[in-house]
């Protein structure tokens, strides 16, 4: 049992992973092919004027997929020089509330999301530019708060532990 | 209600919740009790069209140039070039730490990134020509200011996006105090040389043009970035894409430093940095809203009046308000809570937007390496392994000059409004 929920998990983080990664190069490509195009080929660019909206489509995708990736890895921001120096046993009920406060948060979020999409979906909204419909939007954080649920769901049940990783050892704001 | 949620906010951010949390929890909590009528699900539509902003494309692209060249050897053949003109000077090596940061500061916009790339780079050098561990790590952790002030700059895009402020007028207010602060610096430089004997290096027996050539493809980002968008070539949007492209191409195909799986790791370590900044910015808007919705603006305004403050007053308390809040939260974290009230009090008192954005900026640097938390302090303590104590004692006399720095800037509006002035006539 264990395994498999285990091999589920490694499934999912491999899948978020290759995600992030490749839509952070797609993004970088794609907006520097608009400028090359308008720069060098300025008859075309209006015929690539979705390139912005997709670029910004993309962006909150990553933003979104990349959440449980981070709170993993200890890198959500947090003030935790307090929380560090308590005694064991105050500094686990601590824990205890943090986790389950994520939890019903992201839970919460995920589900204003979902609601958001069925509602969008009803109207047909169409993107402007992409004519892509416009509920994919929130299928983004529906999705990355559901991700971050899970993450604090692991920690909750002490399968992972984001305060004894190095919290800001990454040189990067 | 009101002070419940502030207290609740307050006590999660002290037991060390995520900052998503802190900004988040109050923000949803105002929501139910305060504005019960306004449907949940236009909180993810704030949420979400809170960073669905083209200007706001920029961060992550400056994020992931920033991660390459500090990862790679455009960083260091930059500064380079610097030493082969200072080091050997009074105070050699520490000009070169100082206007080595508004180098890669003039190419990158994070200071964090910054400390990184410098401290190894520099801390060696520094302790071979005598200054103390106390003064290097401290000239490290503050000269990465000015990556923050000297464009591009992520802090000025936030403000820029909050505040609807022309993004490139910001830029180029920024260079004006960003100079100003590093020839501070520089001056504290010179006075612990003086004082110690210290600092000159040898003179470099590499001829320039070598060090030149080897600098050249680096001295191509600037030169992008920064020509690129004053003249209007590129919006700072796609300048940061350009540039990533850039560094790529110099990393990987010039200096042959990028192997496809390095690429791949700087890539995954700057989307996660994107993301952790990108959701406090998500969560910061939905609490904007509520600030604004709260009409606490407002209270802030009649509040000033009845103790009849003016411009000069407001300033202080705008410096005294960062400062405090510099030395608890994350840099990100306190423009998102402190502009949004405080921007329409400083309009309506007259002041010009892009000097308040440059003050703010300025504010958010000295959080930056004010202790207990500052986060440059944290950086250059894992970076160098070094301990936060001793970091922490070599950043007093930096921290002094930066105040005189923040006042001179508060007070002396044409250090920030004179270059987008003549920009923009």
């Amino acid at each position: 049992m264990r395994k498999i929920l285990g091999s589920i998990l490694s499934g999912i983080r491999t899948v978020e992973r290759v995600l992030v990664i490749s839509i952070n190069l797609i993004m970088v490509a794609l907006y520097t092919f608009n400028v090359l195009v308008r720069e060098i080929l300025p008859q075309y660019s209006s015929s690539f004027a979705w390139i912005d909206e997709a670029t910004r489509l993309l962006m909150v995708w990553a933003v979104f997929l990349a959440l449980g990736l981070a709170l993993e890895r200890g890198r959500h921001v947090a003030v935790t020089t307090l929380l560090e120096k308590l005694p064991k046993t105050p500094q686990k009920l601590v824990c205890l509330l943090i986790n389950s406060t994520g939890i019903v948060f992201s839970c919460y979020l995920a589900w204003l999301g979902y609601a958001l999409v069925k509602f969008v979906m009803r109207t047909g909204q169409v993107s402007p530019t992409l004519g892509l419909p416009m509920y994919w939007l929130y299928v983004a954080p529906t999705v990355g708060f559901m991700l971050l649920a899970l993450r604090y769901g692991l920690e909750l049940l002490n399968i992972n532990n984001r305060h004894t990783r190095p919290i800001l050892a990454d040189p990067s704001n | 209600m009101t002070p419940v949620i502030i207290l609740i906010a307050l006590v999660m951010l002290v037991c060390g919740f995520e900052m998503l949390l802190v900004l988040g929890v109050p923000a949803f909590l105002t929501k139910a009790f305060l504005f019960p009528r306004i449907p949940d699900p236009v909180l993810i539509q704030k949420l979400v069209g809170g960073i669905n902003f083209s200007t706001l494309l920029a961060i992550p692209f400056f994020i992931f140039a920033a991660e390459l060249m500090a990862s790679g050897q455009i960083a260091k053949r930059l500064t380079d070039l610097i030493k082969h003109f200072t080091a050997h000077r009074l105070g050699g090596i520490g000009h070169t730490t100082v206007v080595g940061s508004m180098a890669f500061g003039s190419v990158s916009g994070s200071a964090p990134a910054t400390v990184a790339a410098m401290g190894k780079l520099m801390y060696p050098e520094l302790r071979k020509t005598g200054f103390s561990e106390k003064f290097s790590l401290g000239l490290i952790v503050s000269s990465a200011e000015t990556a923050l002030l000297i464009p591009p700059s992520i802090t000025l895009i936030i403000y820029g996006w909050m505040t609807g402020t022309s993004i490139t007028g910001l830029f180029i207010g920024g260079l004006g105090v960003g100079i100003t602060l590093g020839l501070a610096f520089c001056g504290l430089v010179i006075f612990e040389s003086v004082r110690n004997g210290v600092g000159r290096g040898e003179k470099s027996t590499i001829p320039f043009l070598q060090t030149f050539n080897a600098a050249s493809w680096a001295l191509g980002l600037p030169i992008i970035i920064l020509g690129g968008i004053y003249t209007g070539l590129f919006t700072p949007t796609e300048a940061a894409a350009v540039s990533v492209v850039y560094a790529i191409f110099v990393e990987a195909a010039i200096y042959k430093n990028l192997t496809l799986s390095k690429l791949i790791a700087t890539t995954e370590r700057a989307a996660i940095s994107t993301t952790i900044i990108f959701i406090l910015l998500a969560m910061g808007s939905v609490l904007s809203y509520f600030v604004t919705l709260a009409q606490v603006p407002v209270l802030i305004t009649n509040f000033l009046t009845d103790i009849q403050a003016g411009p000069i007053t407001f300033l202080i308390i705008v410096n005294i308000a960062f400062f405090i809040a510099g030395m608890f939260i994350d840099p990100n974290s306190a423009l998102l809570i402190l502009v949004p009230p405080l921007f329409p009090v400083a309009l309506s008192m007259g002041i010009d937007p892009i000097h308040f954005g440059e003050i703010v900026c300025l504010n958010i640097c000295i959080g930056m390496i004010t202790p207990p938390f500052g986060l440059d302090i944290f950086v250059a303590s894992s970076t160098l392994e070094k301990p936060v104590m001793s970091i922490i004692q070599g950043v007093w006399p930096f921290l002094f000059i930066n105040i005189l720095v923040l006042m001179l800037v508060t007070y002396v509006p044409g250090l920030a409004t004179f270059l987008p002035g003549l920009l923009a006539p």
